[in-house]
């Protein structure tokens, strides 16, 4: 299916959803489309924690949490999904965004999205819900069963390569953890820094 | 494992004083790997009921899951080995120095002298220097009356927004210093 098409109904779907994006196209595609700038954590470094990283803010918090991993992290710590199902936190909703190619870096191929099965991975990691996305039209009849029935989930979203340079989000490192911490704080999180800010 | 109050192992006595004290600055999550080490320390948290305890497929996993968990308010304590706290390099600088997310990292001190495991000596030329390297403050707990330095290792993490590690010699977790 088509990259960015599949991330606009996703960003139509996840409206108060906690969001952590990957490295590369993931963070890139999705500050371009939201421009969000609170409720999102663009993890834009360190490939392959997307997923534990967002487990970590799933322990604190009822709400849901969401990871979109691209297939190039994906593949560099597939053993993730046997910390995730140990975890098998019920609001944490793990995408693997199988573009079949290293999008932030001029979309060099790699041949893991054609010689391995994602979502036979995750099943034989022991995660019970497991869903694989093709088309924009399964996407949208299967997706609000993924994400809105609890339970810990995983699937994998097969897009085409975006095939053109997308800048990155317009934010430090600082910035992006303080704009999410204190968004968290503020709509009924647990403190998360050491000092509150006086309310307004 | 042997109740720490009646006919504990000087290990499980050791254990037993580095878990009081990580609950007792507010560490409530641990994620760890095992060195043969700290297999002891790892149990002892893990049948703990202050703690989550969260046994990691690789160490790196450990610094993303904890730096996660910064968001949710929990104090964290990454427990690893000398050897996969140096595969670690990558995640830290780009998730805890990018982002400024504190974390207290525990490791042990391998390849000092005393340490008669040929594979880890490598540990004792190149581990010390490249946490200096990373301008990361190091605190040794080398004897026991050490331990309470964890504490302050934790809260120098919060205050600088950085990681801090804490290394444990091979004589204090048996119980010998």
């Amino acid at each position: 299916m088509n990259f960015e098409a599949c991330f606009r109904l996703l960003a139509d779907r996840f409206k108060d959803d906690i969001v952590v994006t990957s490295a590369g196209n993931c963070s890139e595609l999705w500050w371009e489309i939201t421009g969000e700038t609170e409720r999102v954590f663009y993890l834009e470094a360190s490939m392959s924690l997307a997923p534990l990283f967002a487990a970590g803010i799933a322990l604190g918090t009822t709400r849901t949490v969401i990871a979109l991993n691209g297939d190039g992290a994906f593949a560099m710590n597939p053993g993730t999904l046997l910390v995730e199902r140990q975890l098998a936190l019920p609001n944490l909703k793990h995408f693997v965004v199988s573009n079949r190619v290293y999008g932030s870096t001029n979309d060099l191929g790699h041949p893991f999205g054609e010689i391995a099965d994602y979502a036979g991975m995750a099943k034989a990691s022991g995660i019970e819900r497991v869903y694989d996305f093709s088309t924009i039209e399964g996407l949208g009849q299967g997706l609000d069963e993924m994400i809105r029935v609890p339970g810990h989930a995983f699937g994998v979203l097969h897009v085409d390569p975006l095939g053109r340079h997308v800048p990155s989000p317009a934010l430090d490192g600082p910035e992006v953890k303080f704009r999410f911490g204190r968004w968290l704080e503020r709509t009924g999180g647990k403190p998360v820094f050491d000092v509150p800010l006086p309310k307004t | 494992m042997a109740s720490p109050s009646t006919g504990a192992s000087a290990t499980d006595k050791v254990s037993q004083r580095i878990v009081d004290a990580a609950a007792d600055c507010g560490i409530s999550l641990v994620a760890s790997l095992p060195d043969g080490w700290i297999t002891n320390l790892i149990s002892h948290f893990a049948e703990d009921a202050r703690f989550k305890h969260v046994a990691v497929n690789r160490e790196e996993s450990a610094i993303g899951l904890c730096s996660g968990a910064f968001f949710s308010g929990m104090g964290t304590f990454a427990l690893m080995g000398a050897s996969g706290f140096l595969t670690c390099v990558y995640a830290i600088t780009k998730i805890n120095y990018t982002y400024q997310i504190p974390m207290l990292i525990g490791i042990t001190l391998r390849g000092r002298p005393g340490d008669r495991a040929k594979f880890h000596q490598s540990n004792g030329l190149y581990l010390e220097p490249l946490i200096a390297a990373m301008n990361m403050p190091f605190v040794p707990i080398e004897r026991a009356e050490d331990i309470p330095r964890l504490a302050t290792a934790y809260k120098h993490s919060r205050v600088m927004s950085r990681p801090v590690v804490v290394g444990f010699t091979r004589e204090v977790l048996r119980g010998e210093a």
